[in-house]
C-alpha cells in the first residue's frame, strides 16, 4: 500500500511540472498586461514602465520563468501582483473556504444519490425509476448560476429565510456560518445529485445482470439483502471514482457559485486573478488545484480495495 | 415536512438572522471588488480610493461642481507669479489617534509621498517629470505650510486634490510601522480605519472628534459629519446578488446599479434612487493613423451618421444627457460652445462618403462586455453606421486585451470609457498627445496641444474658458473620437438611509448620511 502511494505521488511530479510550465506559458500567451490593468486609462508611459520594472515584467520570459520556478521549488509561490500578499498563504486560506462548501455538498449528494441511483436501477422502468432519472436529468441540466439565483430569489427575497450576501467564517460564529452555507451547498448538492445518481444507477444495472446476483436470489435471499450486501459493493466502485473526479473538479472550479453567493473562495480568487492578469496567483492556484486533483484521486484509488476486494493497491 | 415543521424551520432561521451583529447605525455599502491597499494613492483603484477617502483628507478637495476648495486648509493664497502656495491650516483638527493636526504633519506626509519607496502614483506630477516641480516645502509656523514651484501651474491644487492621488491625504506618522513600512491610515477623515477582511469587507468606525467644516455637504469638501457608527463596505462582485441584498435588507447602499435595473427599482417601495452624471466619458475612439480613418472627411461622415440623442437615450435608458464635448456636462467650463456637437445628418454623411470614395471597405470596432454601456453603445453605432452605408464589424474583446490594444494604438475604432477627470484640462490631456511617443493618445494635433499646454498653466477662469471653447471647436471638426455622454451613476439605497446622494466622482460619499430609526 505504502509503495503504491509513493509511486503514485512520484508519478504526480511530472504532471505538476507539465501544469507549471503550461500555465506559465498559456497565461502569457493571452494578451493583457497586469501593470496596464492596475493603472487603467490613467496610465502614463513613465508610470507604466516603472510598475513593469517593479513587478519584474520587463525581464525576459525565460528569466521570469526561472525566477518563479526556482522559488516554487523552495515552496515559495511568489507574491500577488495586486494585493501584495504571499500566494501560498492566500491560496490555502481561500481553499479552506471553498473546501467546506464542496465537501459538504459532495458528501450530501453522495449520501442521497447513491442509494437513489441503486433503487432506480433495482426498480428499472418503474414509475420510481422514471421519477428519479427524470429529476436527476432535470437537476443536471440546470446551470448552477441560475439555480443559485433562483434560490436567492426564493429563500432570500420572497421567503426571507436566508441571508443573500456576505460570508461568515465558522471561527467567527458557527451558527451564522452554517446559515450562510445553506444556499451554496444546496446549489452544488442539487447539481451533483444528478451526476452521481445516473452513474450509481448505470453501474447497479450492470451488476444486477451478473450471475452471482441471480445466484443470490436463487438462494432465496431478500431483495434488500441482495441489493445492499451483494450488489452495492461492486456497483459502488465506478461511482466512487466519479465522486473523486467531481470533488477534484469542484475544488478548483466553483467560481460561479462563489460569485453568486459572494463566497471569497479559491474559484473566485482564480477568476479575479485571471481578469487582473495576476500571474503569480494564477500560477499558484492552478498548481494547487492540480495537486489537490492528484491527491483526491490518489485517496480514491487507495480506498478502492475497501469496496472491491478484487482490486488491490499492489 | 409538516406545516408546523416548516414554521419551526422558519423561526430557527429567523433566530439566526436576528442574531446577526447588525448595528443600528451600521451602514452597509456594496463594493464590486475588494480594495487593493489602505495606503492613499498607492496600489489603488476606484474602490480603494472610495474607501480610503473616508479616512484621510487633503489640504484641498474637490467640491460638488469639481472646483478645488480648501479642506484641511483654512485658506490658500497664491503668489502673483503663481509659484508660491501658502496654506493656512484649520485649527482644532484631530487625527484618529487624538493628535492635533499641525504643519509638521503636512511636511511629514509630503516627505512620505515624495519618497520613491512609497510608490505614490502622483509622484511624477511633482518631482519634475510633470508640468511643475515642487522645489521646496516649508513650515514657517505650526499652522502654515508653503509650497514653492519651479513654474506656475493651473493644475497644482487640482493634482493635490485628485482622488486617484489619495487627495494627497495628510497622515499621522503612526500610519507607518517603526521600520517605515505601511501599517494603516491614521488620518483626519470622518471615519477611522478599523478592520479589513480581505475579499469580504472593510469596516470603518465613526471619528468621534471629527472637525467638520460648515456649510453643508459639498463633494469631498464642505461639511462631512459622520452620522453612523460604522461603515461596512461589503465585497459583492455580482450585480444581481447586490440587488437581491438591497431588497432583502442585507445592504443599505448599492452605489452603481446597472441602468437596466433603474425602472424596476423605481417601483420598489423599500428602495430609493439617486442618479448623477459623473465626469467620465463614453465614446468611440477613431484611429487617425489608420489608412482609411486618416481621412478627416470619413471621420466626419461617421459623426454625421450617428444620432447621438437616440444612442444616449437607448444606452442609458433615458437617464443620460447627450454631450459631444470632452468638457464634462457638470464642469463649470461647459457652456454654449460645448453644447454645439455633431449634427446628425444622413445626407451630409452620404455626401462625405462619396467625396472620399468610400466603397464599403470594412472597419473593425472593438468593444468589451466588462462595461455594458460601452458594449451597447458599440452595437448601436454599428447599426447607425450600417444604415448610412458604412460597413462596421463588431469585435468583442476581453477588457485586458482591449486595454493592451488601446495602449498600443492598435485599432481602427474602439468603444471606450475614460474614468472621471475633474478638470477639463485633464480630460483633454487623457486623449491628446503625440502618438509617436504615446500610441494610446487619440488626438495628435500640435496646435491644439499648444492650447492645452496653455490651459494647464493659466489660472484665470475666463482665459481657460476661451481655451476650452477653442479646443472643443477643433475637437468637433477633427473627430478623433466620437464623444457621446458622461457616465451615469444610478445609486440605489434603502428607504431607511437618509441624505445619500450619488456624486460626480463615481464613488459613494457616506458622510452626512444617516439611518432612520
Amino acid at each position: 500500500m505504502l509503495r503504491f502511494a509513493l509511486t503514485r505521488i512520484l508519478m504526480a511530479v511530472p504532471t505538476l511540472l507539465i501544469v507549471a510550465v503550461s500555465v506559465f506559458a498559456l497565461i502569457r500567451l493571452i494578451p493583457g498586461d497586469p501593470a496596464a490593468l492596475m493603472l487603467g486609462d490613467l496610465a502614463d508611459p513613465a508610470n507604466l514602465a516603472e510598475l513593469r520594472r517593479k513587478l519584474g515584467l520587463d525581464q525576459s520570459l525565460a528569466a521570469q520563468f526561472g525566477i518563479w520556478f526556482g522559488h516554487m521549488l523552495t515552496g515559495d509561490l511568489g507574491t500577488s501582483i495586486t494585493s501584495g500578499q504571499p500566494v501560498a498563504g492566500l491560496v490555502l486560506a481561500k481553499f479552506w473556504i471553498s473546501a467546506r462548501v464542496v465537501l459538504a455538498a459532495v458528501l450530501l449528494a453522495s449520501l442521497v444519490a447513491v442509494p437513489a441511483g441503486m433503487i432506480a436501477a433495482w426498480r428499472q422502468n418503474s414509475l420510481t425509476d422514471l421519477a428519479l432519472v427524470g429529476t436527476a436529468t432535470l437537476l443536471l441540466s440546470i446551470p448552477t448560476f441560475w439555480l443559485g439565483l433562483l434560490m436567492l430569489l426564493l429563500f432570500g427575497l420572497k421567503l426571507g429565510w436566508l441571508p443573500v450576501i456576505g460570508y461568515v467564517g465558522f471561527a467567527e460564529d458557527a451558527g451564522r456560518a452554517l446559515l450562510y452555507m445553506i444556499m451554496p451547498v444546496a446549489t452544488l448538492f442539487l447539481h451533483e445529485i444528478g451526476v452521481l445518481l445516473r452513474m450509481a444507477r448505470a453501474s447497479t444495472l450492470e451488476v444486477a445482470r451478473l450471475d452471482y446476483i441471480t445466484h443470490a436470489r436463487a438462494k432465496g435471499l431478500r431483495e434488500s439483502t441482495v441489493l445492499w450486501r451483494h450488489a452495492f459493493k461492486n456497483a459502488f466502485g465506478p461511482t466512487w471514482t466519479l465522486i473523486g473526479i467531481v470533488l477534484g473538479n469542484l475544488l478548483g472550479g466553483i467560481a460561479v457559485v462563489e460569485t453568486v453567493f459572494t463566497i471569497p473562495g479559491l474559484g473566485r480568487l482564480l477568476v479575479d486573478s485571471i481578469f487582473a492578469r495576476d500571474y503569480p496567483v494564477i500560477q499558484g492556484c492552478m498548481l494547487f488545484v492540480a495537486a489537490v486533483y492528484v491527491l483526491v484521486n490518489l485517496i480514491v484509488d487507495l480506498c478502492y480495495p475497501v469496496f472491491d476486494p478484487r482490486v488491490t493497491a499492489e | 415536512m409538516t406545516r408546523r415543521g416548516l414554521a419551526s424551520a422558519a423561526l430557527l432561521m429567523g433566530a439566526f438572522t436576528a442574531g446577526a451583529p447588525a448595528l443600528a447605525s451600521s451602514l452597509r455599502v456594496q463594493l464590486n471588488a475588494d480594495i487593493r491597499s489602505t495606503s492613499p494613492g498607492v496600489n489603488r483603484d476606484d474602490n480603494t480610493d472610495a474607501v480610503v477617502l473616508h479616512v484621510v483628507e487633503g489640504l484641498v478637495a474637490y467640491g460638488d461642481n469639481a472646483e478645488v476648495k480648501p479642506l484641511l486648509a483654512e485658506s490658500v493664497a497664491v503668489s502673483d507669479d503663481g509659484r508660491t502656495y501658502t496654506f493656512k491650516l484649520r485649527k482644532g483638527v484631530k487625527f484618529h489617534n487624538g493628535a492635533e493636526l499641525g504643519s509638521a504633519d503636512v511636511l511629514w506626509s509630503w516627505q512620505h509621498y515624495m519618497n520613491p519607496k512609497t510608490e505614490w502614483r502622483c509622484l511624477a506630477e511633482h518631482d519634475g517629470r510633470g508640468r511643475a516641480k515642487v522645489e521646496a516645502v516649508d513650515a514657517p509656523d505650526a499652522d502654515t505650510v508653503v509650497f514653492r514651484l519651479d513654474r506656475p501651474s493651473a493644475l497644482f491644487l487640482a493634482n493635490l486634490a485628485r482622488t486617484d492621488c489619495g487627495m494627497t491625504g495628510i497622515l499621522h506618522q503612526d500610519s507607518v510601522k517603526p521600520d517605515g513600512s505601511w501599517d494603516k491610515p491614521v488620518g483626519t477623515g470622518p471615519f477611522r480605519f478599523t478592520e479589513w477582511k480581505r475579499g469580504e469587507y472593510i469596516r470603518l468606525s465613526r471619528h468621534e472628534a471629527y472637525a467638520s467644516r460648515d456649510g453643508g455637504p459639498d463633494g469631498y469638501a464642505g461639511s462631512k459629519r459622520p452620522l453612523v457608527d460604522e461603515l461596512r463596505f461589503i465585497v459583492v462582485p455580482d450585480s444581481s446578488a447586490a440587488k437581491a441584498g438591497l431588497l432583502r435588507g442585507d445592504l443599505d447602499v448599492v452605489p452603481n446599479i446597472p441602468n437596466a435595473d433603474v425602472r424596476e427599482l423605481e417601483k420598489e417601495p423599500k428602495v430609493q434612487l439617486s442618479i448623477s452624471t459623473n465626469m467620465g466619458t463614453v465614446g468611440v475612439l477613431l484611429q487617425t493613423r489608420d489608412p482609411l480613418l486618416a481621412n478627416v472627411k470619413l471621420r466626419q461622415a461617421i459623426a454625421a451618421a450617428i444620432d447621438t440623442e437616440q444612442l444616449v437615450a437607448a444606452v442609458t435608458e433615458g437617464l443620460g444627457k447627450r454631450n459631444n464635448s470632452i468638457v464634462p456636462l457638470t464642469s463649470r467650463y461647459y457652456g454654449a460652445v460645448e453644447a454645439q456637437g455633431y449634427e446628425h445628418d444622413p445626407a451630409t454623411a452620404r455626401r462625405l462618403l462619396a467625396e472620399v470614395g468610400y466603397k464599403g471597405e470594412p472597419l473593425v470596432l472593438f468593444t468589451n462586455k466588462r462595461y455594458p454601456a460601452s458594449f451597447e453603445a458599440a452595437v448601436i453605432v454599428q447599426a447607425m453606421l450600417a444604415a448610412a452605408g458604412i460597413n462596421v464589424r463588431l469585435e468583442v474583446l476581453e477588457w485586458a486585451t482591449q486595454l493592451d490594444r488601446y495602449n498600443a494604438g492598435n485599432y481602427q475604432m474602439m468603444a471606450f470609457l475614460y474614468s472621471p477627470r475633474l478638470d477639463p484640462a485633464l480630460s483633454f490631456d487623457a486623449i491628446m498627445g503625440p502618438k509617436d511617443k504615446q500610441p494610446r493618445k487619440v488626438w495628435d494635433d500640435p496646435e491644439a496641444q499648444a492650447l492645452l499646454d496653455r490651459a494647464m498653466v493659466v489660472s484665470d477662469p475666463a482665459e481657460r474658458q476661451r481655451l476650452f471653447d477653442e479646443l472643443h471647436r477643433r475637437f468637433i471638426a477633427a473627430v478623433p473620437m466620437l464623444m457621446f455622454y458622461n457616465g451615469i451613476d444610478p445609486g440605489a439605497v434603502s428607504r431607511r438611509v437618509k441624505g445619500y446622494r450619488s456624486s460626480i466622482f463615481s464613488k459613494p460619499l457616506l458622510w452626512e448620511v444617516g439611518l432612520a430609526d
